[in-house]
């Protein structure tokens, strides 16, 4: 044991979710520890890392793995970290780093809507959420003034106060999607972490297109702006931190989490209160490795549900030309959507959608296009242009319902450092896939509406994934059932709080981030309520675990 | 075969003249690939296998003109990552020449053919036009913005990374 450390608070993960909960719970006074697995990164050599790549269609490619924290890689090769066992790939993806995946993040910063948490009471599918929109609604408005959040009110998820930012500027491109598909498809702006004007410090968006895998200029919200802020509030981060394994009492309480440095060394950690927030993959994982004579599944898994309920937001896509230059790659990579498909009746048989268009460059796309097609000589240059300018797709954004068997386990097989890789069990449902069948007659019509042309539906049966893990540790009031209350205290552990996408019950429509740390904020006060609390409701029930 | 026909090439870069040089790449071209080219017999050409480099970049990519910097750049990486690369490229700039093959029907050609030349248009135009050398695990970036994929759309985007403009410039129609 070469280091003791000690905190009232131990954040496991310092990614945008880990770091705002310390962040609020520094501010309230507490001393506060984030372990992160992962190395400290610059932004600068991240965007020299992206520019000297051959492969930058791959946004993980300038996000290379440490040796003593790995995560997934698939291009140009598997790297084996997240085992597969099918029957469906699940190729997550996400980034053990201080700041965490938001490094590389499109900043979609979505609300749920109202009728996402009661899908079982109006819908006879999915569960019901622990708690209702109304209370998330002041989590959410304190999420989106952390974050900056840019966005309009015609995006079906209803709020109190207004955005803290107007929506960015919409390109031609989206413009010419909106005025040409209404009225049969509204076309709205994205509800993004990104700046429309100057915002706490940080510049307005100047159009790098690069949003994924990093925006150069900070004019989008990145988990390392929340650490930075925890910092100056008072918490202390340290990096390369690998935590394996959680340490409780006696009587369930937890005492310490124990780390590995990259020379596997071992540590040891003690707080008064722990938080889980090392993602929906690395945080289940976590719980299982930690099982004791006293607790032979795991940690906070009484429930036998850690780990289980794995969700994400699978998307098929068209893509097609359309009849008039667009030019997608001028302004942020992900201005518009559609969102009027996110809920209705019709969610008792077919899995809801977001339908999202990009703004990506096509340059890339079409250029690798034309050489796999062999197209050279004069008619190269004209044809890239043409392409370029005319390359449009739109992807529908799934709902994936909860499933046990969707779960997150221990592989057989070791990392570096001698820890069980993560493996996952997945499968794409008939709700799911209904869903995407019924979108394709609105890719179909969005198409005829843009005057499409070379209309490439994505292969039947194949979907890509979006790394929204959602569910492994799920919120609910039944502890037979759950893994965290509707304050994110596990059930099993009175002071082991978790902070995570994996604490929402259900995956609906939109990217989860927004709401996880949305919940985590409720969670931070939960432990250690502020003096201009939000919501009476969040109080109840509080046990002042710092007391 | 490879190995014959780069001797050939060395054989015929005995004498470093410019006017050998240039002499060389004539001897390349015939009057169809010149026609797709007719600048590349005014230029010089310090090196012959690079001035037949040139000419077949030229003709794949069907670029009026091509730094000669980056030339050199990409040359230097596909020579040192494909072996025999030098006289491959006099072997198809020739068969291009003599048979006066459309560079639109050349990779069907190739294919057809199962030449042993197939894979080297790709080469090429992956290096100008992506800026990548060689594949998987061994490919690297020898290019981005000066990569021809940024280049030939300069008038209207900037490489992603790079800024379009000021916040909202882009809500206005593309010129």
């Amino acid at each position: 044991m070469s280091v003791q450390l000690s905190a009232d608070i131990v954040v496991i993960g310092s990614g945008i979710v880990g770091a705002l909960a310390a962040r609020r719970l520094a501010q309230q006074g507490a001393s506060v520890l984030i372990l992160e697995a992962g190395p400290r990164l610059e932004r600068a050599r991240v965007l020299a890392a992206f520019r000297n790549s051959p492969i930058k269609g791959n946004w993980m490619a300038p996000y290379p793995p440490s040796r003593w924290a790995p995560h997934p890689i698939y291009v140009p090769k598997d790297n084996g970290y997240l085992k597969q066992a099918g029957p469906y790939p699940y190729p997550a993806e996400y980034i053990r780093a201080v700041g965490g995946t938001t490094w590389h993040w499109a900043a979609m910063a979505w609300r749920l809507v109202p009728n996402d948490v009661r899908i079982k009471s109006l819908y006879g599918v999915g569960v019901d959420w622990p708690l209702s929109y109304d209370e998330l609604d002041p989590w959410y408005q304190e999420a989106e003034k952390l974050l900056g959040v840019a966005g309009a009110d015609n995006t079906g998820s209803p709020r109190k106060q207004p955005f803290p930012m107007e929506p960015v500027a919409e390109p031609w491109s989206m413009r010419r999607f909106r005025e040409r598909l209404a009225p049969a498809y509204p076309v709205v702006a994205n509800t993004v972490a990104r700046n429309s004007r100057g915002y706490d410090g940080r510049p307005a968006c100047v159009g790098n297109n690069s949003c994924q895998p990093i925006c150069p200029v900070n004019a989008q919200y990145l988990g390392i702006n929340a650490v930075e802020a925890a910092e100056a509030a008072g918490a202390k981060v340290v990096p390369d931190a690998v935590v394996y394994r959680i340490e409780h009492e006696a009587k369930g309480r937890i005492a310490a989490v124990h780390y590995y440095s990259p020379d596997r060394a071992e540590h040891r950690v003690t707080g008064k209160t722990f938080i889980l927030a090392a993602n929906g993959i690395e945080s289940p994982k976590l719980l299982l490795l930690s099982a004791s004579d006293t607790y032979p599944t795991g940690l906070a898994n009484s429930s036998g549900m850690v780990g289980r309920n794995l969700m994400d937001h699978p998307s098929t896509s068209l893509t097609f030309y359309a009849d008039e230059e667009l030019w997608l790659g001028r302004g942020p990579q992900s201005p518009s959507s559609i969102n009027t498909l996110r809920d209705g009746p019709f969610r008792s048989q077919h899995a809801p959608y977001r339908l999202d268009f990009t703004n990506i460059s096509q340059v890339l796309s079409v250029t690798s296009d034309l050489i796999k097609e062999g197209v050279y000589g004069a008619e190269f240059e004209k044809q890239l242009r043409w392409r370029a300018a005319r390359q449009v797709s739109v992807k529908n954004v799934l709902e994936v319902l909860p499933n046990r068997d969707n779960r997150i386990t221990l592989s057989s097989e070791k990392d570096a450092m001698g820890i069980p890789k993560p493996e996952a069990h997945y499968a794409i449902d008939d709700y799911t896939r209904r869903g995407a069948e019924v979108s394709k007659a609105d890719f179909t019509r969005i198409a005829e509406l843009m005057g499409g042309t070379g209309l490439r539906f994505s292969a039947d049966g194949q979907y890509a994934n979006n790394q929204h893990i959602t569910g492994t540790m799920s919120m609910g009031n039944d502890p037979t059932t759950s893994v965290v209350d509707a304050f994110g205290r596990t059930h099993d552990h009175e002071n082991l709080f978790i902070c995570s996408t994996g604490v929402m019950p259900t995956a609906a429509t939109m990217n989860s981030t927004l709401t996880a740390v949305a919940l985590a904020l409720r969670t931070a006060e939960h432990i250690l309520p502020a003096k201009d609390a939000h919501a009476t409701a969040s109080h109840r029930g509080r046990e002042g675990n710092l007391a | 075969m490879a190995q014959d026909r780069n001797d050939n090439v060395a054989t015929c870069l005995a004498s470093p003249t410019d006017l050998s040089r240039r002499r060389l790449l004539a001897g390349l071209l015939t009057a169809y690939t010149a026609s797709l080219i007719p600048w590349a017999l005014a230029q010089p050409a310090p090196h012959a296998y690079r001035g037949a480099f040139t000419a077949l970049s030229a003709i794949l990519v069907g670029r009026r003109a091509l730094d000669a910097a980056q030339s050199s750049r990409l040359y230097n990486a596909l020579a040192a990552t494909h072996p025999h690369f030098p006289a491959d490229v006099h072997a198809l700039l020739v068969l291009i020449s003599q048979r006066q093959i459309d560079p639109l029907n050349l990779q069907q050609v190739l294919d057809a053919e199962q030449s042993a030349l197939a894979p080297l248009p790709r080469l090429i135009v992956t290096a100008w036009a992506l800026g990548v050398v060689g594949s998987g695990e061994g490919a690297r970036c020898v290019a981005y913005e000066s990569a021809l994929d940024a280049v030939i759309v300069a008038d209207v985007l900037k490489p992603p990374t790079y800024a379009y403009g000021t916040y909202g410039s882009w809500t206005l129609k593309p010129r």
